[in-house]
């Protein structure tokens, strides 16, 4: 009795600490350029990331709020950037990854495969690439959380 | 004991009831949620952040991955002079301005495939260092005039094909392995460095060509990336795009419109483009490309010397690019090949010389090619 009690109480230990695992990549976080903030959340079992901030709000062409204009679905193209969805369906495999989920440059309107690394609990290396991984780039993006103000 | 695991398992059921309520939270909240808060968001990590140059502007044409194209010329006429070597006291004793002709005709089909390739090695925001291998095939069919003569007797008394021959039979060949880095300094500096080593002759690919005759190309390039839009900069290379061994200056100047309608993508004096992109996934480019390698020829490279002939061409050209689909690109181009050197050196030892714009050291053969209509077509796979 001792021994199953046990064998159960590591089970549940061990899909408790995974979870958190997958969870440490919530949060939101800075591209490498500065000009966005995305926030990365779990709906049901996978994670998503949307943009909650941007450097430049209005459009310097249209004097309107920035849109997803380069989108390839003419229908999307009023669609605001602010809240816009362009980290997809990644789950979690283990050891600080995340992968089987796509990246969308709104500057190019293009969606690209994408597996994301964790290096430390404040640094994503974000790799989008095309077809296979060797075929694409890394971006690196940085935690970020309020700080108590002074 | 019953209770302490009752109770721990009643933990479990409660936290993952909290999972999915907040779920459902997060799912609720989209709308509704307050962006403004994000104003407030800061690094955690109190490193400073080191931003860095992109390594492309906007609307660029596609970065081509892995091209495999076929390039073909329409007949033109051709003059070879006689083959003179080694050099004596008197030099090579060719004429250059009027060269005694040994050879004419007309080249029916000068043809063959272009495969390139471009891969990621290391594809950071700080660094990126880009491999690829290149093959260029050139065939020829060629129909000498009556008179010409089909062996050329060499120094050594030994007969050897002509060169309409050889290029008839053998035709050319460049292989080459070029590697680029580039090194943003910060989000406005960059450098770019690019080395390439070529393999070019009448050689077939069971049986190379040795590979002291390997050709050493580089270029570094300092840049300025001013925006999103816009960058240049200025550099040297050590080329043999005009054939022979030349060092030149360099000037990079991309540019788009702010509606990314139009833009130049210039790497002078390698290339310079102005594009029109007539929608997101077909543009139009507009410009001339400078071609060339020094390509042995083996039947003419005796006593330990290396016969070259330093072809190099411009060709301005019209090139439509289009998305076939998502990261596969179509490329139909159309232009005329304007030669700048079908001539050919003699390497003493298989060591090369810088001639240069202004140098006088003699060609051992003068050759002259007419100016045809080209086309190339081919397919790319691309980073958009």
């Amino acid at each position: 009795m001792k021994n199953i009690f046990l064998i159960i109480a590591i089970t549940l230990f061990s899909y408790a600490s995974t979870a958190q695992d997958a969870d440490a990549i919530i949060g939101v976080w800075e591209p490498s350029h500065g000009k966005a903030k995305v926030k990365i959340e779990k709906i049901g079992e996978k994670y998503y990331g949307k943009i909650v901030w941007l450097k430049e709000k209005i459009d310097p062409e249209t004097g309107e709020r920035k849109v997803d204009k380069n989108n390839p679905d003419e229908s999307m193209r009023n669609v605001p950037l602010l809240g816009y969805r362009i980290l997809k369906d990644f789950e979690h495999v283990g050891d600080g990854t995340w992968e089987n989920g796509t990246i969308y440059d709104p500057e190019n309107g293009k969606t690209y495969s994408c597996v994301i690394n964790m290096k430390d609990e404040n640094t994503l290396d974000i790799r989008g690439y095309v077809g296979v991984k060797t075929f694409g780039r890394t971006d690196t993006w940085k935690r970020l959380v309020i700080k108590n103000k002074k | 004991m019953k209770n302490l695991a009752i109770c721990f398992f009643g933990l479990m059921l409660l936290g993952s009831g909290q999972l999915c309520f907040s779920q459902v939270e997060d799912e609720g909240e989209e709308k509704e949620e307050d962006y403004s808060i994000y104003d407030d968001y800061e690094l955690k990590d109190d490193t400073p952040v080191k931003r860095y140059a992109s390594p492309k502007i906007k609307g660029m044409s596609p970065r081509k991955f892995i091209s495999l194209g076929y390039d073909i010329q329409l007949p033109y006429d051709y003059e070879f002079s006689n083959v003179r070597f080694p050099q004596d006291a008197n030099g090579f004793d060719v004429d250059e301005d009027n060269p005694n002709v040994n050879e004419t005709g007309t080249i029916d089909y000068t043809g063959g495939i272009r495969f390139g390739s471009n891969i990621p090695i290391i594809s950071k925001t700080s660094f990126v260092w880009q491999s690829g291998i290149n093959y260029l095939d050139t065939r020829y069919n060629i129909s000498p005039e009556n008179n010409s003569p089909e062996t050329v007797t060499l120094s050594n008394g030994r007969q050897a094909r002509s060169l309409a021959r050889i290029l008839d039979e053998d035709g050319l060949r460049n292989l080459n392995w070029s590697n680029t880095f580039f090194f943003p300094l910060n989000e406005k500096e960059f450098f770019v460095f690019r080395g390439q080593m070529d393999l070019s002759g009448n050689y077939s690919l069971d049986d190379f060509q040795p590979l002291n005759t390997i050709r050493y190309s580089a270029a570094v390039v300092y840049g300025r990336r001013i925006n999103d839009y816009y960058r240049w900069g200025i550099g040297v290379a050590r080329t043999y795009r005009v054939g022979a061994l030349n060092y030149v200056p360099v000037i990079m100047y991309d540019w788009t419109s702010k509606n990314k309608k139009w833009g130049t993508e210039i790497l002078f004096p390698a290339r310079a483009y102005v594009r029109y992109n007539i929608n997101n996934n077909t543009m139009l480019l507009g410009g001339f490309d400078l071609q060339g390698q020094s390509y042995r020829i083996d039947d003419y490279s005796i006593n330990g010397n290396s016969f070259e002939i330093r072809r190099g061409e411009a060709r301005p050209k019209l090139q439509l690019q289009t998305k076939v689909t998502n990261f596969v690109w179509a490329s139909i181009e159309a232009g005329y090949r304007i030669n700048w050197s079908y001539d050919a050196d003699q390497l003493e030892g298989n060591n090369d010389f810088f001639r240069g714009f202004f140098g006088d050291q003699q060609f051992v053969m003068i050759n002259e090619i007419n100016n045809p209509f080209y086309f190339n077509i081919s397919l790319n796979f691309v980073s958009p």
